[in-house]
């Protein structure tokens, strides 16, 4: 209580060699969480596998070989050049190991655009509403109530199936799709249809982080600092965007990890259904879909896409769960 | 409180007006409709005959016009007043658009005087406030939609009636176990096999069910013919099965038929639920756990039972309420993913049917109902809330 009392810098205080930075409390607590760890590890994995996908994948993206095109062959199957798949080959004879990695760029460019898009939008407009209040904290507040109220995953079906039908083109400038392109390493036309349903998940997902800014900020903006802060003429952007929106972030952290998995589960169910990215692009969700239809003769197809997949989703929300425990003691149950 | 329930009231008309208004400009943009079947068999088709196909599902009409129609089932015509008509020359849709050539825009327009014979009030839907879905126009070309609708909602309350009952028998027992027993072995292996299990995408889970159960079980009882398999999916066998080598032949509609049918998306939907409800409840307990009444209760000598089920277990209810509530829209959406993947012939299933082969009267309908429901459950979860927690009111 006696040193609140005295108004000096904190950056200012002397750290002593012992002492704990921030960042340093919060990676030992992480580390604590055995299973969250093991997530990181799995995460990192997949992440080096996609990144590598064009220099560590054996065959093309899209190479058919006429020689065992007709039916999928089970791991080991020898290609026409002699080469091996080592997961085998799907109906058209692409290698699926290849496709895996190709497919996990995709799965998983999608899950971190999307996520870090919505949080941000999320974030600006849940940190403006709550901190404004006013017409526009009315404004956002409704609209996060109205898309919460209605049933997600009819609408987004629907929309899904829509768009991705009409080669809706989003009006983007070039190097979004060429950036987007580069991340799913896939032609920009495969990239135009992505980007279309990341739109479409980004619509939707922007809600969560939203509320809990603007909860947060509704708490914060009374707080002395915030008046102290005015007091010594902070403008209300450096408010906002020095002081409220750091204070808030752990939180949305968290809320990211977990939408980082719900948005690869999203993203393969609509796939899986047929509306989300569509071949020859590769995604898990895709692959999965393709499976199912080979699934009684050749039964070790589903597992192929379908183990990273339950792998990533599980890992992202364990890693959520991990820094839920490490960022907020309060919370630890 | 009356108040607050108009205000909720009116905000649910305009989330269900918004939602299908969104729908129809949806529809408007989705390129064929109904016609796309049709351009693909027949490359060769004169404009004047895709019009005059295009006029039979009304889409030659405005979608501002075509959704009035849908909602309320107006303008059928001109407005007569004392003999006269008004408005009769306002343009209503486009029946022939003009070719690129010939200048674009629209050759031969559809006027609100034209409306009666070219949209007779016999075919077209007398509006969806009214009751009338209109008419299929893919999946069962000219069945109403509100019978089909009909006739696929029982299969899907089947599976709903049938997986809640047993969520709730299992969830709620799990959860409050793992509370009182926080920190335990049990309550360990529960907490990660939940989390496990509410993380993974639910059509893998179905997925791995067919594989375990019809596919590698098949394999299996070829080499033992007492291993017993489970059809994979639909509702009802179409041809007599062996299940096992003890039992005698299935017959398709039989009770047994239906039951081995059943077993799998029960099983899936009921995993999922659980994990995600035993969590909740597990959580809600703990909180309850620490509340002061509690340790009131223990400290009086109450046995410890009694604490649990009397004093903790029912407060720990009061916020699951709402989770229960938003099931509502199921008994009649269906759970899509689960449907598709075991072909389960219900409602969600047909909307993903109708989506796949633009069947828009079905899809339209399907997101209506869909939206009326979701919304009105939402509204009985609060209002619910607060008649069980009188703590919380709404001003």
């Amino acid at each position: 209580m006696t040193a609140s009392a005295q108004p000096i810098a904190v950056s200012k205080i002397p750290r002593e060699g012992k002492e704990e930075s921030q960042f340093q409390i919060v990676l030992r607590r992480f580390m604590r969480h055995k299973l969250a760890v093991a997530g990181v590890v799995v995460i990192v994995i997949m992440f080096l596998g996609a990144l590598l996908a064009p220099y560590i994948a054996p065959f093309s993206r899209d190479a058919v070989d006429i020689a065992v095109a007709t039916r999928p062959g089970p791991p080991g199957t020898m290609s026409s050049a002699g080469q091996i798949h080592p997961l085998g080959v799907d109906h058209l004879g692409r290698d699926l190991f290849t496709r895996l990695l190709y497919g996990a760029r995709v799965s998983l460019s999608i899950a971190f655009i999307v996520v870090v898009i919505s949080e941000l939008f999320g974030v600006v407009l849940g940190a403006t509403a709550g901190f404004m209040g006013g017409w526009f904290d009315t404004l956002i507040s409704r609209l996060v109530e109205f898309l919460l109220s209605i049933p997600t995953l009819p609408i987004l079906l629907i929309t899904a199936s829509i768009l991705i039908k009409t080669d809706a083109q989003l009006p983007l400038p070039a190097f979004v799709t060429s950036f987007v392109s580069w991340m799913l390493a896939a032609p920009p036309q495969e990239a135009n249809k992505v980007i279309v349903l990341m739109f479409i998940l980004i619509l939707l997902g922007w809600t969560g982080a939203a509320r809990l800014m603007r909860g947060m900020a509704l708490t914060l903006r009374n707080q002395d600092f915030v008046e102290a802060l005015r007091a010594v003429g902070a403008s209300n952007t450096r408010i906002m965007f020095r002081h409220i929106i750091p204070n808030g972030i752990a939180p949305i952290l968290v809320n990211a990890s977990l939408g980082l998995a719900g948005i690869v589960i999203a993203e393969a169910t609509l796939s899986f259904l047929g509306v989300g990215v569509q071949e020859p692009t590769p995604s898990w969700g895709n692959m999965l879909s393709t499976a199912q239809s080979y699934m009684f003769q050749h039964p070790w197809l589903p597992l192929v896409p379908g183990i990273p997949l339950c792998l990533v989703t599980i890992a992202f929300n364990f890693i959520g769960d991990g820094l839920r425990d490490a960022l907020d003691p309060r919370l630890k149950r | 409180m009356t108040a607050y329930l108009i205000r909720r009231l009116f905000q649910m008309l305009i989330v269900v007006f918004v939602v299908s208004l969104f729908m129809f400009f949806l529809f408007n943009i989705a390129p064929g409709g109904p016609l796309t079947g049709l351009q693909q068999q027949q490359r060769r088709i004169t404009p004047e005959e895709k019009a005059r196909i295009r006029a039979q599902y009304e889409l030659d009409l405005y979608w501002p016009v075509r959704y009035t129609r849908w909602l309320v089932g107006w303008p059928q015509g001109p407005i007569v007043i004392n003999g006269q008509e008004w408005f009769a020359e306002v343009p209503m849709g486009c029946y022939l658009e003009a070719t690129p050539e010939e200048g674009g825009g629209c050759k031969d327009y559809v006027y609100l005087a034209e409306m009666p014979t070219l949209h007779p009030p016999i075919k077209s839907s007398r509006g969806i406030l009214f009751g009338d879905f209109g008419q299929s126009t893919v999946v069962q070309a000219g069945r109403p939609v509100w019978d089909l609708l009909a006739s696929r909602l029982w299969a899907t309350m089947e599976l709903q009636i049938l997986s809640l009952t047993l969520s709730l028998i299992i969830a709620i027992p799990l959860g409050i176990y793992s509370a009182v027993h926080q920190y335990s072995k049990f309550d360990y292996t529960f907490t990660t096999a939940a989390f496990i299990g509410s993380s993974m995408p639910t059509f893998f889970f179905g997925l791995l069910f067919i594989l375990t159960f019809t596919i590698l079980a098949g394999r299996i009882q070829e080499v033992w013919p007492w291993w017993p398999t489970l059809p994979p999916g639909l509702r009802e066998a179409v041809r007599p099965y062996d299940v096992a080598s003890w039992l005698p032949k299935v017959q398709p509609g039989s009770p047994l038929d239906r039951f081995l049918h059943l077993l799998m998306p029960v099983t899936v939907l009921t995993i999922v639920s659980v994990a995600a409800w035993s969590r909740f409840l597990r959580s809600s307990m703990l909180e309850v756990l620490r509340q002061d009444y509690v340790r009131t209760a223990r400290a009086k000598g109450l046995v410890e039972r009694l604490v649990i089920n009397k004093h903790a277990l029912r407060n720990a209810l009061i916020p699951f309420i709402t989770i229960l509530v938003l099931q509502i829209p199921l008994f009649f959406a269906g759970a899509i993913v689960t449907e598709t993947v075991f072909a389960w012939p219900g409602m969600g299933r047909l909307y993903y049917d109708a989506l796949n082969r633009s069947d828009y009267n079905i899809a339209l309908a399907f997101i209506y109902v869909t939206t009326i429901l979701t919304v009105a459950a939402t509204l009985l979860g609060d209002i619910l809330y607060s008649v069980v927690d009188p703590r919380i009111r709404y001003s």
